[in-house]
């Protein structure tokens, strides 16, 4: 309850541990020697440094009691069983041939250490009690957790903490001048929760009410073995780290793939997948048709053509608003004509069975096939692996909130799905197939199922819902349970994963000879009047589809392309839908809050970060510039899924943190 | 860490009054909140007669400023309302409550302690914060959390097959310090040295 | 007198034990006292036993005291703090009881009021030390006692059977480096273990006094099998009890069982402590049969 005036952080020290004292340290390590020190960098503070402070301290110690530090190994958040048993795996020799573990933690830190190592653990520290829990956020008020809330009658004021004796039927004669006896420190509870009921006008009911009991046993063994088993197998299930968001997919899940109507101008971005941008292949002025290819590159094999999505003329080539990239990005304005006239190219070619795998892989490549969830990686790229692979797997997860594109194509068009499969297989001489699917989408599971039966060569697999579950790596380790490495991609593991759309489209490529134009996104969001599941042209003007739907964001909300969680928040709506469209979604806005420090360093983010990364080392260290430090840390390895920025604590914008950083480390690479 | 339990109807009708307006607080959600027990509760009471006039959603309601900065998004709801029902737990509902003083609060949930500081996932280990870690003597298993009756200087007699007394598959302490000892070939000669007492100065006030 | 003392005369302690009543008469209790005058050397008397709520041991035993039995003032760590403990001690002093028996005690959730606090504040070794600290004219916390200093015989409770039994014998010794001098114990039914057991505790040089339990029926023992810390009732014995039910049923079973774990066992040790659970009656015929 001690205020320094100011909103947000508090005077109160937070810090979960302290150093004990020399005298204690060296009876501790009497008798050890080579003594390894393990330290964590304490939670709930205001973050400043990555360092331990009293590493330093304790090392002299150690050393003045006339012992050997054989190591120092530096861990931060060693309650984190997961992540502290691979960081520990690394220093097998330096633990076994330690004499002691000297562990700088608190409890919880000191004991998972204990349970992981093969030697005595010693602890450095003492723990710091606080009266209650503070919650996530370091708050002045306090819990103590007692599991039968007397807040209500009590007017908001927690008798259990703020009283030292934890009374619960009013105050002892204790108090004098509104302080409690234990100390002029400490406020008398019961003064400020008589002063708060006499302001509701409370005190006749808080008299009325019988005399309370406390019920220590509430907070028993078995209930909370029961929450921590079903919390802890939910977090680690299926893969490290991860979200439940709240998902509503219910807003659109029902509501069949509607063609939208084609616009009068469309706009064609020359770069729409991950590589080289492509070149016009067309000028001012030029009549095209419906598939015409009219943009690529022979620069780079990395890349992907790009062609019309209307027959009509080119009225203009020039730099123009991207849905991804920030920059404007060179593009080819078409007129329609409304005919819809097809180019010649745009011809069946044939089946999965007459094809060659080469003209299979050829017609992805030609036709300007790429992933169609995001990130845009060209399909053809991929079927050229220089590792053996052995799977290829469809991503029907769809884990993103809101999204229902691949849901309504696998319910809607499961047959193409199989066959755009099929032919993926074979361009890459695979035999196996996967289709997985969350199980939130039991129907696209079974419509698959019935398809396949007796087909052992593809199988569908159901996996529980999570997010990021849609992303490759999470995927590959949880239905092959094979982990890629860092920095390593799918290929390394033997595996192709395509999305749900890019497989439908290798499908309407090769038996329709119809190039990458035209794609299923979802429309929705709470407040969305017109929400559904459309099928649009390439090229079609984000304000197009907010008109058509009735979108009128409200101030609190943003328009987002892609999904929620990782979709790129739009200001203007002149850009265009592309290939990796997904989504247009309308969220609401990330809070932002000036007040209070940018990590409070509650840990949350490791918790839930799926490539195992520490998200709170890029906010400390980009405030502070150091961005090879935050190489050194991984960042690089970010996949944006935004889990950390959802569960901020202290909602700082991390995606947008790690974002940036990334940049300026590449650029610093040219 | 903390976890919340949705209360009973019958302990929240009778104070219930008015207009209510209900706020759940999903900071946590990604840990835990009750999802289903909480919106049947909410059929409950409304089949019950209680007025459950609005409903809005915090995140982290434990952090003043985010908590005022939503007060004043949802000032109409709140000035509407002449109860307010609050599920979150209970740093949450005394930060709301503290803010605005003047309103009557109903608390929705109790909170529950599961081991593990806040922030993080549930623990299996526990700690106490006695402020005299004694895991040097014990091994590195906390005796005054491991063992149901936080004994300091060995096992009781209430330990069956390894198991506590107060619950069957609750592991006992003690036993696992000496299964930890024997395993590490450590010897309990320090652990035998005088009489250990817990000094409560360290963890009160 | 203290048990300790009629050891060192080299005498075979008997004991035995009763439960104060969940109210204000004590006649029952008394009329299991009378059936065991002149066959015990002292009546343990239990502190809120199994962690039901009961009439005051200090009260109950205060009473036996007056009417010429020797009482044993169990003590338990789990409803007083060490406050509450040292006032008992010292008033249990004031009445002139000497015997204490020294407990953690059963947690709380075991018995008939599972919501209450569990104390705990201090433990079986911790109070040991208490008392020894009481002895020496000084309460825990430093300050002296007014006064001459109380003089205890203190004991503890150790089990023979527990397995592992190491935890067992590791807290007996800081119990005996706390101050205790003598021990009475879990129930045995294994007079095997035992003597092992007490192999091993003999370089500790306390008395040690076997505890018995007499064996009312199969469910019973069952029951004990499945929830009683540090029990264990052989097979054989249970089938002794499915044999003759009828004699089972008279307790005519249960007393020749304890009749034969004393005889086999009190050569092994200093002495026997009798829990008969209501069955006083029977004791001394066990103790005849038994020869002791």
């Amino acid at each position: 309850m001690i205020k320094d005036g100011k909103k947000g952080m508090l005077k109160e020290d937070f810090t979960k541990y302290k150093l004990k004292p020399a005298k204690e340290l060296k009876e501790l390590v009497s008798g050890k020697e080579n003594i390894l020190v393990l330290s964590c960098n304490k939670c709930f503070k205001e973050f400043v440094s990555i360092a331990e402070p009293e590493y330093q301290e304790a090392a002299e110690i150690v050393k003045s009691a006339g012992k050997t530090v054989s190591g120092y190994i530096p861990v931060d958040y060693l309650c984190n069983q997961y992540l502290t048993e691979k960081i520990l795996n690394k220093y097998k020799n330096e633990i076994e041939n330690s004499g002691a573990v000297l562990v700088i933690a608190c409890g919880l830190g000191i004991q998972t250490v204990s349970q992981l190592v093969n030697k005595q653990v010693l602890p450095a520290a003492d723990s710091v009690w606080q009266n209650g829990f503070h919650g996530v956020t370091l708050s002045a008020e306090k819990c103590g957790a007692c599991g039968e809330c007397f807040l209500t009658s009590t007017g908001g004021i927690c008798p259990v903490v703020d009283c030292s004796k934890g009374l619960v039927n009013g105050p002892c004669g204790g108090a004098k001048n509104g302080k409690c006896e234990v100390g002029k420190h400490r406020e008398c509870a019961w003064e400020l929760i008589y002063n708060r009921l006499e302001k509701q006008g409370r005190t006749k009911n808080f008299i009325d009410e019988t005399p309370k009991l406390r019920n220590y046993r509430r907070n028993n063994f078995k209930l909370v073995d029961e929450y921590v088993k079903l919390i802890r197998a939910k977090r680690s299930e299926g893969f490290y780290g991860g979200l439940y968001p709240v998902e509503l997919k219910e807003l659109t899940f029902d509501i069949p793939i509607e063609v939208f109507p084609e616009q009068d101008i469309v706009i064609i971005p020359l770069s729409q997948h991950a590589g080289l941008a492509c070149e016009p292949l067309v000028k001012k002025g030029d009549k095209v048709k419906k598939g015409q290819k009219i943009g690529e590159t022979a620069k780079s094999p990395i890349t992907a053509p790009v062609h019309s999505s209307v027959s009509g003329e080119v009225i203009e080539i020039a730099p123009k608003k991207h849905a991804v990239l920030s920059a404007p990005v060179l593009s080819v304005v078409i007129k329609s004509d409304r005919k819809q006239e097809l180019d010649v190219s745009v011809k069946p070619a044939g089946t999965v069975d007459s094809l060659a795998k080469e003209k299979i892989a050829e017609i992805i490549k030609d036709k300007g096939i790429v992933g169609m969830g995001g990130a845009g990686f060209p399909t053809a790229v991929k079927l050229k692996s220089p590792k053996p692979v052995d799977t290829v797997l469809i991503n029907g997860c769809e884990c993103e909130p809101l999204l229902n594109a691949d849901y309504r194509v696998m319910l809607e068009r499961p047959e193409e799905l199989i066959l755009g499969l099929r032919l993926i297989m074979k361009a890459a001489g695979v035999l196996k197939g996967i289709i997985a699917v969350e199980d939130n989408k039991p129907a696209a599971a079974e419509k698959l199922k019935a398809l396949l039966t007796g087909d052992s060569s593809i199988t569908v697999e159901t996996v529980k819902t999570k997010y990021p579950q849609g992303a490759e790596r999470m995927l590959i380790k949880r239905v092959l349970k094979r982990d890629v490495p860092l920095g390593g991609l799918p290929l390394d593991v033997g595996v192709i994963v395509n999305n749900v759309g890019t497989a439908y489209a290798v499908w309407d490529a090769v038996y329709n000879g119809m190039p990458l134009i035209r794609r299923v996104l979802t429309v929705s969001g709470e407040t969305v009047p017109k929400k559904g599941n459309f099928e649009v042209l390439v090229g079609t003007q984000l304000k197009e589809i907010v008109k058509f739907c009735g979108i009128s964001l409200r101030s609190d909300e943003v328009l987002k392309t892609g999904g929620p969680m990782m979709g790129v928040i739009q200001q203007d709506l002149e850009a265009p839908v592309i290939k990796g469209t997904s989504g247009i979604v309308v969220v609401k806005k990330h809070d932002i809050v000036e007040s209070g420090p940018d990590c409070i360093k509650c840990g949350r983010c490791v918790e839930v970060c799926p490539m195992e990364l520490k998200p709170t080392f890029y906010v400390l260290l980009a405030k502070q510039g150091k961005y090879a430090e935050m190489e050194n840390h991984g960042v690089l390895n970010c996949i944006e899924c935004g889990c950390c920025d959802n569960i901020c604590a202290a909602k700082s914008s991390i995606v947008e943190i790690i974002k940036q950083a990334k940049k300026t480390i590449r650029e610093k690479k040219k | 860490m903390l976890i919340t339990k949705v209360k009973t109807k019958e302990e929240l009708l009778p104070v219930l009054s008015g207009r209510v307006l209900v706020i759940p607080c999903l900071g946590c959600s990604q840990s835990y909140f009750p999802v289903e027990e909480f919106n049947s509760l909410k059929d409950e009471l409304k089949s019950s007669g209680a007025n459950l006039a609005s409903e809005v959603t915090f995140d982290y309601m434990c952090r003043e400023d985010f908590t005022e900065r939503r007060l004043e998004i949802y000032r109409e709801q709140l000035e509407a309302a002449d109860t307010v029902l609050i599920f979150s737990c209970g740093v949450g509902i005394q930060t709301f409550a503290g803010l605005i003083p003047g309103k009557k609060i109903v608390s929705g949930s109790d909170t529950f302690y599961v081991p593990g500081f806040p922030g993080f996932t549930p623990s299996e280990h526990d700690c106490e914060q006695c402020g005299e870690c004694r895991m040097g003597l014990t091994f590195g298993i906390c005796p005054v959390t491991a063992c149901s009756k936080g004994l300091l200087n060995g096992q009781c007699g209430g330990a069956k097959d390894g198991k506590c007394e107060v619950d069957k598959n609750m592991a006992c302490g003690w036993q696992r310090i000496f299964e930890r000892m024997n395993a590490l070939k450590g010897s309990d000669k320090a652990l035998k040295e005088g009489v250990q007492i817990r000094d409560y100065k360290k963890s009160s006030l | 007198m203290k048990l300790t003392d009629l050891t060192r005369l080299g005498k075979f302690v008997v004991t035995s034990e009763v439960g104060p009543p969940k109210g204000i008469n004590l006649d029952k209790m008394l009329h299991e006292a009378e059936y065991i005058r002149g066959r015990v050397a002292a009546i343990n008397v239990t502190d809120n036993q199994s962690s039901v709520m009961r009439m005051g041991g200090l009260a109950a035993c205060k009473v036996l005291k007056d009417k010429g039995f020797e009482p044993v003032f169990q003590i338990t760590c789990r409803d007083r703090n060490r406050l509450a403990l040292q006032a008992d001690l010292l008033s249990a002093a004031m009445f002139g009881i000497e015997n204490l028996l020294l407990l953690t005690g059963d947690h709380i959730v075991l018995g008939d009021h599972k919501d209450a606090k569990p104390v705990f504040d201090l433990d079986s070794v911790s109070l040991a030390h208490c008392v020894k600290r009481l002895e020496e004219g000084f309460d825990l916390a430093g300050n002296k006692l007014d006064g001459e200093a109380p003089k205890f015989c203190k004991g503890a409770v150790v089990s023979p059977c527990a397995e592992p039994l190491d935890p067992q014998l590791f807290k007996m010794e800081k119990k005996i480096k706390a101050g205790v001098e003598f021990f009475q114990t879990q129930a045995v039914y294994e007079p095997e273990k035992f003597e092992k057991f007490m192999k091993r505790v003999k370089e500790f040089g306390v008395p040690v006094y076997v505890g018995i339990v007499v064996l009312k029926t199969v469910g019973m023992a069952k029951f004990m099998n499945e929830n009683v810390a540090g029990i264990h009732v052989p097979d054989s014995l249970i089938e002794e009890l499915k044999k003759d039910k009828e004699k089972t049923k008279s307790g005519q079973t249960g007393v020749e069982i304890s009749a034969r774990l004393i005889k086999d066992m009190k050569n092994m040790c200093q002495g026997v402590h009798m829990m008969p659970l209501g069955w006083d009656d029977k004791v001394p015929k066990i103790l005849e049969m038994a020869g002791v």
